[in-house]
């Protein structure tokens, strides 16, 4: 885009390289405050606990791919199955969907320059590494959580269950917490005050909703979890009574608290799925999304009621028949939404003109995924059925329908989707579809037969099964199955990899997408956008008009905000342009902060009170330290 | 246009008016107030958890645990919620662009609330000679609701100190927002205060 730009328009241009330029090298990533880099960071961190989730589940399968096999010990089984779980919820899932697409992508397509709070950024970034790290320390020296991902008490209070191990899930959890909530706060500030002028909220995309969606549930989600997990603590290192039936204490407390928290937490994990599906589609059709603020109000729907249906994870612990009843009507309701943003999805794909590329194949199969696992998900709202099948296989098939059928494939998509953005390059169309049809077939065969063996009555979480029950043989097809869907995962590793190095140049908009970020080069620079751009509908991208006029604005200077590091701050409702607010730059303080942070949790799990204090005194003093030097002073 | 860039508001009536001029609350302040969100959420989840272990258990406080005060936990909880009345003038004599008189009602307002939490420490204290949290869950949801109370306000204190630190300087844009959010906590504090101070003495009412 440099190429005919008059002289003055260079030189603005050039201003901006200067201004927003970072550091090189190790020191450059460590102290980064842009959006993009720490998106990346994200994304290789949440890949790699991926991969680590993956081993975990391939162990799984195969230790169950016949009766009576020892490939893991029932210890190691437990600690394998728990892991499982708490890296693809915590460590992959949330991190890749808020931490990489929402970092990376909301502030580009709202027209910002960066998140509201660059350093609170950095900081959820190198907190979450440090959780992540801590509760695979506890794997790494023998002492893995082992009771479950929803890890009930009592089989997880000190009496059953001597030994860190659970210290190391309920203390990894806080603290996880704490990278999890800084990122929401953020995700909503920057989605609400950061947009470019005239993005109001009725022409923000669908995208922007979901992660507003999302970061709402985190916020009022995660305090719960953190309770329950402090409750567990106190249990366990200092002999509270919280969950001591004899004292007073109630067990059920954990699993109302954990699924208060537990079960927004699936529509946080799913939403961003959504909100990538409602980025892909109208691109490859080529048309608007139909029923566009019916799809805006049902995905911010799904979290709210997300909030009222947490008991139906508990139809089988002897509620009352009100209670449970209750619950299962409201449950009932989350079709409503989930189904108005299905239809939106099937009519825009019919009434458009769909091109297959690789980006909508992994829609389309998410689409499947989540009609089926929807239904079975329905299914449990009815209370017998519910009762018959808890904690069988059918629940662990409907929720890896949901989970890694609907959850995990949109993300996979945009993988593919916003390579050429964030790269530069083009990644390769053909083993892309191969490695869609690849983690197609292999999910559809490792996940469907267990509806099945659940019905057939096998139990989830066990670690083998007797021969001669008629499971064996589903067992195997879902083995096989587990790992043809990682041979198409390994696939698609590697055509990124691959395209990274040698894949076709991209231009800043290959695929002829609707929203913002297409508009700046493929990668963007670092202050993303020379001119801030002015929104006037919710496919800015579209408004050719608009684009143009883009251009002629930083010909003329305006809205170049090229004083500083700074960036245009709106009103809330309407994007009215109000302030030039003047973003901090790189930083050390966020890393030292967070080391911090993980010194105390640290001290906390060996039982180091002084040590403790020490470091909640240098958390103190790093606070100092960030708050020490204001923006215009830097 | 008319749009005020914030750094250049590096003195008290720069400051001032940039916050008087703006349209919509600075990202400061939304930051702040979703950071009460979850804080409120999270003590909506202890307070929960004291009635539903309330109810799950026959006796409440259980039998030999006195119940608890009423007047002393009342009238601490009136001192600390009319430190916002200075507190509030503090953000309007910001907002006015009067840092001196800022500080003043800030050091009015950290002074009494030391004091506060001094006899609340000591109130603490007592209580667990009298009771222990390995005995019952009543105890054990009653220091953990009113600990993390006292933890709320310690960090409020500790905010108050940083912003009368800060203010030696004067006004700037960054420290006005820091006001806005240290006053905004306090209200959320108090707030707090009076919610656990209720599911405190509920037992004796």
């Amino acid at each position: 885009m440099t190429i005919a730009l008059p002289p003055e328009a260079l030189r603005r241009v050039r201003r901006l390289e200067r201004v927003w330029e970072e550091r090189q090298g190790v020191l450059g990533w460590i102290t980064t405050t842009d959006h993009k880099r720490i998106g990346i960071l994200y994304l290789f961190t949440s890949l790699l606990f991926f991969g680590a989730g993956g081993v975990e589940a391939l162990l799984i399968r195969t230790q169950l791919i016949a009766p009576n096999q020892s490939t893991l010990s029932p210890a190691a089984f437990d600690t394998t199955m728990t892991m499982h779980g708490v890296t693809m919820i915590f460590l992959f899932v949330i991190p890749i969907s808020t931490g990489a697409f929402g970092n990376y992508l909301v502030p580009l397509m709202i027209g910002a320059r960066d998140m509201a709070f660059p350093r609170l950024n950095a900081f959820s970034y190198w907190v979450f590494l440090g959780s992540g790290l801590f509760i695979y320390t506890g794997v790494f020296t023998g002492h893995g959580p082992n009771a479950g991902w929803f890890d009930y008490v009592p089989l997880a209070s000190r009496t059953y269950n001597p030994g860190p191990a659970i210290d190391f899930y309920a203390l990894g959890l806080i603290f996880n917490a704490i990278s999890s909530t800084a990122a929401a706060i953020n995700f909503i500030v920057t989605i609400f005050k950061m947009r470019a002028p005239g993005m109001s909220l009725n022409r923000m995309p669908l995208f922007c909703y979901a992660f507003l969606a999302v970061s709402f549930a985190l916020v009022f989600a995660l305090p719960a979890l953190s309770v329950d997990c402090v409750f567990l603590e106190l249990d366990r290192r200092l002999g509270f009574s919280f969950f001591a039936p004899g004292r007073g204490g109630d067990v059920l407390l954990w699993q109302h608290l954990f699924w208060i928290f537990g079960h927004p937490e699936v529509y946080i994990i799913i939403l961003p799925a959504f909100g990538i599906a409602t980025s892909i589609i109208p691109t490859f059709t080529r048309r608007r999304m139909v029923a566009f603020p019916m799809v805006a109000l049902a995905e911010i729907l799904v979290a709210f009621i997300g909030f009222g249906v947490w008991a139906h994870h508990m139809f089988a612990v002897g509620l009352s028949t009100i209670t449970t009843v209750y619950f299962a009507a409201a449950s009932m309701i989350v079709v409503i939404p989930s189904a108005i943003q299905l239809f939106a999805w099937l009519t825009t794909l019919v009434t458009g003109r769909p091109i297959f590329k690789t980006p909508l194949l992994w829609i389309i199969g998410f689409i499947v995924f989540f009609i089926i696992g929807g239904l079975s998900g329905i299914m449990f709202a009815a209370i017998p059925f519910d009762q018959q099948l808890t904690d069988t296989y059918f629940v662990v098939a409907h929720f890896h329908f949901i989970i890694f059928g609907a959850a995990v494939f949109p993300l996979l998509g945009g993988l593919y989707y916003w390579f050429p953005k964030v790269t530069g390059r083009m990644y390769h169309e053909g083993m892309g579809k191969l490695s869609f049809w690849l983690t197609f077939v292999g999910s559809a065969l490792t996940f469907f037969p267990m509806h099945i063996v659940g019905l057939l009555g096998m139990p989830r979480r066990q670690y083998t099964y007797p021969a001669g029950v008629g499971w064996d043989s589903y067992n195997l097809f879902e083995t096989i199955g587990a790992y043809i869907l990682a041979a198409g995962l390994v696939l698609l590793v590697v055509n990124l990899v691959v395209s990274y190095f040698r894949g076709a140049v991209a231009e800043a908009d290959p695929f002829g997408g609707a929203t913002l970020e297409w508009s700046t080069s493929s990668p963007p620079p670092p202050y993303n956008y020379a001119v801030i751009p002015t929104v006037s509908s919710a496919y800015p991208m579209w408004d050719v008009e608009d684009r143009q006029e883009d251009v002629r604005k930083l010909n003329r200077g305006e809205m170049v905000l090229d004083e500083g590091h700074e960036t245009p701050a709106s009103t809330v409702l309407d994007a009215n342009f109000d302030e030039i607010l003047d973003m901090p730059s790189d930083s050390p303080w966020p890393i030292v902060t967070a080391l911090m942070i993980t010194g105390i949790f640290a001290m906390i799990l060996t039982g180091h009170l002084v040590a403790m204090c020490v470091f909640l005194a240098l958390f103190a003093a790093s606070l100092a330290g960030w708050h020490g030097v204001e923006p215009q002073e830097a | 246009m008319g749009v005020p860039r914030s750094m250049e508001a590096t003195y008290d009536s720069a400051a001032a008016r940039v916050d008087r001029g703006r349209l919509a609350m600075p990202n400061g302040w939304w930051g702040a107030a979703l950071f009460i969100a979850t804080e409120l959420t999270l003590f909506g989840c202890l307070i929960a958890t004291y009635f539903y272990l309330r109810f799950n258990n026959p006796h409440w406080p259980p039998p030999g645990v006195e119940h608890p005060k009423v007047a002393l936990p009342l009238i601490l909880t009136a001192i600390l919620v009319s430190t916002t009345v200075p507190i509030f003038f503090a953000v309007r004599a910001a907002r006015a662009g009067n840092a001196r008189l800022t500080w003043l009602l800030f050091f009015v307002a950290v002074l009494v609330q030391g004091g506060y939490f001094g006899i609340q420490v000591h109130e603490f204290l007592s209580d667990l000679d009298k009771m222990s949290p390995h005995d019952s869950a009543y105890a054990s949801i009653y220091f953990t609701l009113i600990g993390a109370h006292h933890a709320h306000v310690v960090v409020g204190i500790a905010i108050e100190l940083w912003v009368l630190w800060k203010l030696f300087g004067g006004l700037t844009n960054y420290r006005m927002i820091g006001v806005r959010v240290a006053a905004f906590y306090w209200y959320f504090v108090s707030f707090l205060a009076v919610a656990v101070v209720l599911t405190q003495i509920y037992p004796s009412l």
